[in-house]
């Protein structure tokens, strides 16, 4: 992660679209997107994915009647370079973000300290399943799936009959193949790992109520993260209170 | 830097909805009016709830803001010369559709106008903003694949016409009723018209122009249009470098008067792929994905939710960028006009049956 290429960016789009504000991005070590802001003095914790584009779109999709009635959330992640309890944090957020219902119960099988397969019930009646692996090999692309289920329609932000995800750009040299994918005019150059931070850190900005959301969010889910893998140990799922309200 | 008092004209165009939100958002504009060529175009850009008023000609307008400073001409193509006369003459700078015309005399008249003028006149060719052909240009720049031997190339949309007519009408898209060929009942004005993009790009990923081009036209899939729906082009540029295109409208719609959801019958309806094949490697690129998929409402088909594509705040930055440093648009009238060359050259090779030489085109 470059943190001064994303605060250019970061930047270059306060000064566009919101003259006269100011922020900072800085790495972070803890669990969660692998950066915070620093403004007005304040540190707020990112939830990237939540301006991330596809998961908009999909929310979208279950929040502008093409989906009705939705039933069940399908989610997989697999990673090389990221920790179980990374991977999980973000997947738990989507789960109520997407699902737009908090997390009521959930019980995860977990295996070699780097997998778990959780079934979470939300507090709407939702089931949702997340396939979280960080045992995918060395220098592999991450790979995910999110699949929302509805009485009418499904929506995907993998196309049907494929298992990896799609690029945009194929090259084959030399017996090799290298895949791009850009998808932000603004923030070209970043990685799309970074554009999302910045787009997140630009949010927050934009709409200042965030931060203390996000934050409170970052709480329940960094507790919520380890109840769910102590359900391996006590043989129980876990049951939460509501949190949010 | 003071924001750029714009205004949008006509909005008949089928991308005139793809500026609105750009226009309220970027600092730098100041988007004061707009209007509308027809009762109809009013109708459906009240549909929007933009807040920026709309009046009944260009002079209304012009009148009610007399500091307009540049239009987004959202028209027909045969309402663009007259529409820039009118921004000509008052100096206002130009944002043009993506055909400012077929007609050569009339295209030169337009160069004059603006040179004369001293207006920005930029074309909307918003391919060049999209983040997948920057890669695109960066890696063949930088000899990924070594020299280019061919590139091939799809435009293919689903048809407009039903939301946008003028795209059906002869006169209105292509400027004059020529028919297509001898004893074919079709006239120029179709699907070609309205895809230029794959003409441009590879003008640019070459850094050449067209030599020589050969085009050929389907039996129509609509059978009521009395335009071209699919066509497809082959030929070479003056650098060896071959082509084969396919501009045509063949991905089907439902044939709604307002495009909404539930527009699409094929589920993806709008593909730029583009295969560049070099000495040394080659690409494949899908210029619009990937994107989300679903197959809910309204019509419970599988479709294409494109979702990361938003070409139109940085062809918007660079008009503005343009106006204000005085610079020149990257597509502008003159480096464009070989692009519509080659597009009449393809509309000729349909006529004759055979190849037409771009040079033998402009002697002849």
């Amino acid at each position: 992660m470059n943190i001064e290429s994303m605060n250019e960016g970061l930047h270059r789009l306060l000064e566009k679209y919101l003259p006269g504000k100011t922020a900072l991005l800085e790495t972070d070590a803890g669990i969660g997107c692998g950066a915070v802001l620093k403004k007005d003095g304040e540190c707020v914790k990112l939830l990237p994915w939540r301006v991330e584009r596809r998961f908009t779109e999909l929310k979208n999709l279950t929040e502008n009647g093409t989906l009705e009635e939705v039933s069940t959330l399908r989610f997989a992640v697999m990673s090389a370079e990221e920790s179980l309890r990374q991977l999980l944090y973000r997947e738990l957020d989507l789960c109520e973000f997407l699902g737009k219902s908090e997390i009521r119960s959930a019980f995860a099988v977990v295996s070699g300290g780097r997998t778990a397969n959780v079934l979470i019930k939300l507090a709407d009646g939702k089931s949702v399943s997340i396939e979280c692996s960080a045992a995918l090999p060395e220098k592999t692309s991450p790979l995910d799936r999110h699949e929302i289920i509805a009485r009418r329609g499904i929506a995907c932000d993998r196309v049907v009959d494929t298992q990896v995800p799609q690029s945009s750009i194929y090259l084959f040299r030399d017996g090799e193949e290298t895949r791009y994918t850009d998808v932000d005019s603004e923030l070209y150059g970043l990685e799309n790992k970074e554009i999302w931070i910045v787009r997140a850190a630009f949010a927050v900005v934009k709409t200042p109520g965030l931060a203390a959301q996000w934050n409170r969010t970052d709480r329940i889910l960094r507790r919520n993260v380890e109840s769910i893998l102590n359900t391996e140990e006590s043989g129980k799922p876990v049951f939460f209170q509501e949190e949010h309200a | 830097m003071k924001p750029v008092k714009i205004a949008m004209a006509s909005l008949t165009h089928g991308h005139t909805r793809k500026y609105y939100q750009t226009l309220l958002d970027n600092e730098k504009l100041d988007w004061v009016a707009s209007c509308a060529a027809d009762p109809r175009a009013r109708e459906v850009y009240a549909l929007y709830n933009t807040g920026v008023p709309c009046y009944s000609s260009m002079e209304e307008m012009f009148g009610k803001h007399p500091d307009i400073e540049a239009v987004v001409l959202a028209s027909a193509n045969d309402r663009h010369l007259e529409e820039m006369r009118e921004c000509a003459r008052r100096g206002v700078h130009i944002l043009s559709m993506k055909i400012p015309t077929f007609d050569m005399t009339e295209y030169d008249e337009m160069i004059r106008l603006v040179d004369r003028a001293g207006i920005v006149c930029q074309i909307e060719l918003e391919m060049h903003y999209n983040p997948v052909v920057r890669r695109l240009k960066e890696l063949i720049a930088s000899g990924a694949v070594g020299k280019i031997l061919s590139m091939q190339a799809t435009n293919i949309t689903l048809s407009p016409v039903w939301a946008f007519p003028w795209q059906g009408v002869p006169e209105a898209s292509y400027g004059r009723r020529i028919p297509l060929k001898e004893g074919d009942p079709r006239f120029r004005g179709g699907a070609l018209c309205d895809h230029p993009h794959i003409f441009d790009l590879i003008r640019h990923l070459t850094g050449s122009d067209f030599e020589q081009v050969y085009s050929v036209v389907a039996p129509n899939l609509r059978n009521e249009l009395e335009v071209e729906d699919m066509i497809l082009c082959n030929g070479r540029m003056k650098n060896g470098v071959t082509f084969l295109f396919d501009p045509s409208w063949s991905r089907m719609e439902e044939r709604l008067k307002v495009p909404a959801p539930g527009w699409e019958v094929f589920p993806k309806r709008m593909q730029v792929d583009v295969t560049i094949i070099g000495e040394e490697g080659t690409i494949v690129c899908d210029c619009f994905g990937p994107n989300i998929y679903h197959n809910g409402a309204p019509n419970d088909r599988y479709t294409v939710q494109y979702t990361y594509f938003d070409e139109w705040i940085g062809l918007v930055d660079e008009f503005v960028d343009c106006i204000r440093n005085r610079k020149i648009p990257k597509i502008n009238l003159k480096w464009h006009r070989q692009t519509i060359e080659c597009m009449n050259a393809c509309y000729e090779s349909v006529r004759s049956g055979l190849p037409v030489t771009l040079d033998e085109q402009r002697r002849g």
